[in-house]
């Protein structure tokens, strides 16, 4: 039943593709600065106090004007670009991957309980999916943001606004999941492992996740994957329109945003750098998602 | 193309120059719009959209200034901000009591067609003066309006009011047929009525078509009692939020005037040929403003503790916390001008002897803050604009960073002005910003709306907030109104100008700049203060 390729066999096909090998030091690289942003970054953007406006509009260092203490150059806060980006690709990925496990956690458990159960329960979770499939993912975060922000007092809302994020994003992603999920659970209910399990008496939860979920982890290694490219795209799409992260505490998306105002005055730095980091991490996480699309899939080799 | 580019270059290529073509097509194809075919057509934009088109209901500059385009007030202001006469073609003070008598102008009709008398004169009073305007403070001093004749109006005040007329340029005129027959006979401030969206003046304009935040058109009335000095055939309005979407928009010649564009792209629009950029200093001075009306703070981590601004020091610690020098060089890029009081230096009633603002000095802020009680400073909220005075986003943000630096924690909350008006009304904050033309270029001007005690009687202190209250400046503020000897008057204003100072009512930070850009065939006149008016533009 398993469609996974031998170790050995993976990584010959990994060594042929060097653009797999770059996509994922990218990755690495970025995640890894992202994850170590406290430690490696030579400030803290959220801290006020620790930027000043006098260093503001800064180049990067190597250029003329440019301070050695900001090699990427500053903001219009004067705000260390370094940091700046850091510590926004690391709120980008953790909303990003919150959103990834409330999708998956949904989706797989929908699609799970939708296929083993069958009748009117699956067909309504699956028309669920239709309507959800025909809603853009924006339109589906912007409304559950818009419906946080009517629904909170305004004290509250700065407080739940990575939740209402995650939330907001992880919804508008669990389709996948819920379909492949259920397609496999479909199949795999009359084979005789399940049947001899149920004829046992083993609990349906247990039969669920040890015996069928294992057999469908690839294909949503892959879903995963490449959502989380998309999730990451969609939160800095939200904080770019402005309804994701305020300013004070940046993502990559919110960067970008601050940056926009200054497409043509000639400081690029603050819009490019932010902006080709975002490009970089998700260009780099579609191609590794790619490439495990080929591992486990056997048609595509 | 040559034969040795690799096939995927020359696919690259054809794709791009597909792109290019297509849209050479596309503008080929809007060019039409902004031709010569349409010569007079003028199109511009600014960030914030007139919120009503009722001349009562907001007292904001976005929407007076729009309006002054349509409706028309007894008297107006020319190119250089001194009044002449509009709707009234003279003036005087009555004799035997105190005020001023109007004389109209023959032969004014209301863009519907009906005549302009002297009773649509005391009705727009009377709309204007009403509990629901946000323009009454116009006429604290006014205890009674006689209509005399049809041609002829006394305006009776309380006390000898030399500078009255100048104070109603922007009373604008509605006709009482129109307003009484659609139900609109009050402004409505919060909710709508029929003047939201309509309009029946006397000027130069009228309005063709009103969509909300997206466009307004406006054509030129044929009844007009002035010459029309301009070629405009038909004028839209368009709000652009962004301004970097809106110098777009400008340098493609989708529009022909933006007001403002980004202090940062100035250099930008000069080094094009076809296009000019408009610099001068507003009135308006950018303040922030504190709750002085409460015990307790309403926002940030110390929600809930006692109000630490109601103490002096802690507001003069966050004046000496703000390097507004560097605001005005890095965020203002140098065109900004340090502001000590609530208006310009250089308009009637400043004060010269209270000209230099606090400084800037980050200890002598600690040490305030710690002899305050506040010696590891406090969390509190801030509320701000992000769409209605130039970068005013990034001002706060730079201001919460460097109270930061000082110990004081700003929790910024930022929103478009459509909201803003109504949170500030219902207190919702600790501090805020806040930017002051004083309509009548007075320094009475800024005491009456933002230092004056609110008052719902005497119809003062409308924009004070944060009710900053000082019996004192109370006082001061009638007699000040009254006073005819110009030495006299200006020593009052200069005791308020001082008493504001040294208790730090307000932190004036600077005086916003002026800089609009248009096409270079585009003439027009920058009033300063910001209000554009449309009866001066000739596309040539």
């Amino acid at each position: 039943m398993r469609a996974f390729l031998s170790q050995s066999e993976a990584l010959h096909l990994l060594a042929r593709s060097p653009l797999v090998i770059a996509a994922a030091l990218v990755a690495l690289l970025a995640i890894a600065g992202a994850a170590l942003a406290p430690l490696i970054a030579p400030s803290d953007p959220y801290d006020l106090a620790s930027f000043s406006l006098v260093d503001g509009l800064r180049p990067p260092a190597f250029l003329e004007g440019g301070d050695t203490r900001f090699l990427l150059g500053t903001d219009d806060q004067g705000r260390d670009m370094v940091s700046a980006i850091l510590y926004g690709a690391r709120l980008s990925l953790v909303i990003g991957l919150g959103a990834l496990a409330f999708a998956a956690i949904l989706g797989i458990g929908l699609g799970l309980a939708a296929g083993w159960i069958g009748g009117r329960f699956d067909a309504l979770v699956m028309r669920i999916a239709d309507v959800q499939l025909a809603l853009p993912a924006i339109l589906t975060a912007l409304l559950v943001d818009g419906i946080a922000r009517g629904l909170l007092p305004s004290g509250a809302r700065d407080e739940v606004r990575i939740p209402v994020l995650v939330a907001a994003i992880g919804l508008s992603l669990w389709v996948d999941f819920a379909r492949t999920a259920r397609a496999s659970t479909l199949r795999a209910k009359n084979e005789d492992y399940v049947q001899a399990a149920i004829a046992m008496g083993v609990h349906p939860a247990r039969i669920l996740f040890v015996e069928i979920l294992p057999n469908v982890l690839g294909p949503l290694v892959v879903i995963a994957t490449v959502d989380l490219a998309s999730a990451i795209l969609l939160e800095a799409t939200l904080s770019f329109l402005g309804v994701g992260l305020p300013a004070d505490a940046p993502s990559l998306g919110t960067l970008i945003r601050i940056g926009m105002q200054f497409l043509l005055s000639g400081e690029w730095w603050i819009l490019w750098l932010p902006t080709a980091f975002l490009v970089a991490l998700v260009v780099a996480i579609n191609v590794m998602g790619d490439f495990l699309r080929e591992i486990f899939d056997p048609r595509l080799r | 193309m040559t034969r040795s580019r690799p096939f995927s270059a020359r696919l690259a290529r054809g794709g791009i120059s597909a792109i290019a073509l297509s849209l050479a097509l596309s503008l080929a194809l809007s060019l039409p719009l902004a031709g010569p075919a349409a010569a007079e057509t003028f199109r511009w934009a600014t960030t914030t959209d007139p919120q009503t088109m009722d001349p009562h209901a907001v007292n904001a500059a976005p929407v007076t200034s729009f309006l002054n385009n349509v409706y028309e007030g007894l008297v107006r202001r020319d190119a250089e901000m001194a009044i002449e006469p509009s709707l009234a073609t003279s003036w005087a003070p009555l004799e035997g009591e105190d005020g001023w008598r109007f004389t109209l102008r023959e032969g004014v009709t209301f863009h519907d067609g009906s005549a302009f008398t002297a009773d649509d004169v005391l009705f727009s009073y009377e709309r204007a003066a009403s509990e629901e305007s946000d323009v009454r403070s116009w006429f604290a001093p006014v205890t009674e309006v006689r209509v005399v004749d049809d041609r002829t109006i006394d305006f009776v005040t309380s006390a000898p009011n030399p500078l009255f007329p100048d104070s109603i340029a922007n009373f604008l005129i509605m006709d009482r047929g129109w307003a009484e027959a659609n139900d609109a006979a009050r402004p409505a401030r919060d909710a709508e009525n029929f003047a939201t969206r309509n309009t029946n003046g006397t000027g130069p304009f009228r309005l063709a078509a009103r969509d909300p935040g997206i466009e307004t058109r406006l054509a030129p009335f044929d009844g007009w009692w002035d010459e029309a000095r301009h070629n405009v055939t038909e004028a839209i309005y368009t709000p652009i939020g962004n301004p970097a979407t809106g110098l777009a928009a400008l340098l493609s010649g989708e529009i022909d005037m933006i007001s403002p564009i980004p202090l940062q792209d100035v250099a930008q629009v000069e080094g094009r040929e076809g296009f000019r950029v408009l610099e001068g200093l507003e009135t308006r001075v950018i303040m922030l403003g504190f709750g002085h009306d409460r015990e307790t703070l309403k926002y940030g981590a110390d929600a809930g503790a006692p109000n630490p601004f109601l103490d002096p020091r802690v507001r003069r610690a966050v004046a000496l916390a703000i390097d507004v020098e560097t605001i005005d060089r890095i965020i203002m890029r140098g065109k900004a001008e340090p502001a000590s009081q609530l208006l310009p230096a250089g308009l009637s009633g400043y004060s010269e002897a209270n000209d230099a603002p606090l400084g800037f000095d980050e200890a002598a802020a600690r040490a305030l803050l710690a002899e305050a009680g506040h010696p590891d400073g406090f969390s509190f909220g801030l509320m701000c604009t992000n769409d209605r005075y130039i970068n005013d986003e990034a001002v706060c943000r730079a201001v919460a960073s460097m109270l930061a630096r000082v110990g004081i924690d700003a929790e910024l909350t930022v929103m478009p002005v459509r909201n803003y008006w109504e949170e500030l009304r219902a207190d919702n904050f600790d501090m805020y910003l806040l930017g002051w033309s004083p309509g009548t270029f007075d320094a009475e001007h800024p005491i009456r709306f933002l230092a004056a005690t609110p008052n719902e009687e005497t119809r003062v202190g409308s924009w004070n907030f944060g009710g900053w209250s000082n019996t004192r400046v109370d006082e001061l503020l009638p007699l000040v109104q009254q006073e005819l000897d110009p030495a006299a008057r200006q020593a009052m204003l200069d005791e308020i100008a001082a008493i504001l100072q040294e208790e730090v009512a307000y932190v004036p930070l600077y005086v916003e700049p002026l800089i609009w850009a248009a096409k270079a065939n585009i003439d027009l006149v920058q009033r300063p203060d910001n209000f554009f008016m449309l009866r001066w533009v000739r596309v040539n």
